[in-house]
């Protein structure tokens, strides 16, 4: 069977991590300092034994924090909407058509591509966790998380939408996507009017994350 | 399992705090409760259906209350001694009672770990590794199956009626490598729902559509 994950190798690290980020907090809601507290513990204590490299996990946040994002998927947004060949590919064939611009990886292995137009509105949630199209988006908004939406997106769209300052007409078709299974969605939204002589590279700046989750026209 | 994580379709959480909630990460210990999980993906070895069962495992009071990445830490610390790679005493001080054999549980490398995400996961199994049960356009029925391990059918379709409108292809299946039991390759299906299907007379608008992907063993012919 395959694994989630190769199991790394081992590499060398050179510089210092600071552990001083605890230190600096000014808040005291005991839940929020419950959960950091055994959270540290529990990085301590991985440390410790050796099985955790503090600099692997600095890597990996910062590659997720700063390296990934919903810059990703404004660039797709904007291809599509710029070159109707690679936008047909895309709709198609959307983990081909993503990971031909190198944005391929960890909860973006197999991508749907969901097209919004005149009449349809679609909109991307996961009821059962929070799947996320992690390659394109970045890691997720607390609220796509959350209870609310995850239980109500798929039973009232239409209400959500408009909590997001969504009005949608009576004849446009929501389509939702829960996704339950491997293959993470992204929502192609409307290319907004008059843009017509921007560059790609100026377009992209008009894509949001939420018109990506379809949380957002743009 | 039928846990609080289930959420979709309930009723009664209120409004989405769209403003309040719009952060990846509001405080450091947060990064690292992520972290960690990436860091030890590898090293234990767990997988995200694995994880996700530990979540959903979660006392539902606990579930509803907790942080996000409180939640990871813990599904992250329960697997950990399932691999008999910490103890319940070393997690309540931080303070390590044991070693491990770290020939068998290497830790992951910055850059590697990097890479092993730019990777991504195996997930997916050739056409000719099972074959498809079910054809576009066919009209199916979710098993009506209540698991108590992971599963991912949500209840709010469970027992009804769909259409088969793209065969995704063959991937591992959730339920069995969620229990250690291997990939079970099977297809999987995105499956339509109408609003009226799912919510009868009070769907917000009845053709509005939900789409699902559901692997090959949760559908049933009609």
């Amino acid at each position: 069977m395959p694994t989630e994950k190769t199991p790394p190798d081992a590499g060398s690290l050179h510089h210092e991590r600071g552990h001083d980020a605890y230190s600096h907090r000014h808040d005291h809601d005991p839940v929020e300092e419950g959960a950091a507290l055994r959270v540290r513990a529990l990085e301590e204590l991985m440390v410790a034994k050796g099985l955790v490299d503090p600099e692997a996990l600095d890597s990996v946040v910062e590659y997720y924090e700063r390296q990934t994002g919903p810059r990703n998927g404004a660039a797709v947004v904007a291809r599509a909407w710029t070159d109707p060949t690679f936008k047909e590919w895309l709709l198609e064939d959307g983990t081909a058509a993503i990971h031909s611009m190198g944005f391929k990886g960890y909860q973006g292995e197999h991508m749907r591509v969901v097209e919004n137009t005149a009449g349809v509105h679609n909109v991307i949630v996961c009821t059962l966790c929070s799947c996320y199209p992690w390659t394109v988006l970045g890691l997720p908004p607390a609220w796509y998380k959350g209870s609310a939406y995850r239980s109500r997106v798929v039973r009232e769209p239409r209400s959500v939408l408009r909590e997001f300052g969504l009005e949608l007409a009576p004849d446009i078709r929501v389509q939702v996507w829960d996704s339950t299974a491997e293959l993470r969605y992204m929502v192609l939204p409307q290319r907004p009017a008059g843009t017509g002589k921007l560059s790609a590279a100026e377009l992209a700046l008009l894509v949001t994350r939420d018109g990506m989750i379809g949380t957002a026209l743009l | 399992m039928d846990g609080i994580h289930d959420l979709g379709g309930m009723h009664g959480f209120g409004a989405v705090a769209i403003g309040e909630d719009d952060y990846v990460f509001r405080h450091e210990w947060q990064r690292r409760s992520f972290g960690l999980a990436q860091a030890l993906a590898g090293t234990t070895p767990f997988c995200a259906d694995m994880h996700r069962h530990k979540i959903e495992l979660i006392r539902p009071v606990d579930y509803l209350t907790m942080d996000y990445f409180e939640k990871w830490m813990i599904a992250t610390s329960e697997l950990l001694k399932d691999a008999g790679l910490v103890n319940e005493s070393e997690l309540r001080t931080g303070r390590k009672e044991f070693d491990v054999d770290l020939a068998r549980h290497p830790p992951a490398r910055p850059d590697a770990l990097v890479e092993a995400m730019k990777r991504g996961a195996e997930l997916k199994f050739g056409d000719e590794v099972a074959a498809p049960g079910f054809v576009v356009g066919e009209a199916v029925r979710v098993r009506c199956d209540a698991p108590a391990g992971h599963t991912r059918v949500p209840r709010y379709v469970r027992g009804r009626l769909g259409q088969v409108v793209a065969d995704h292809g063959v991937f591992q299946f959730a339920d069995t490598v969620a229990r250690g039991e291997g990939a079970s390759p099977q297809h999987c299906y995105a499956v339509a729902f109408t609003a009226d299907a799912l919510w009868g007379g009070d769907a917000e608008s009845a053709s509005d559509l939900l789409y699902l992907d559901l692997a090959e063993a949760y559908l049933d012919r009609v």
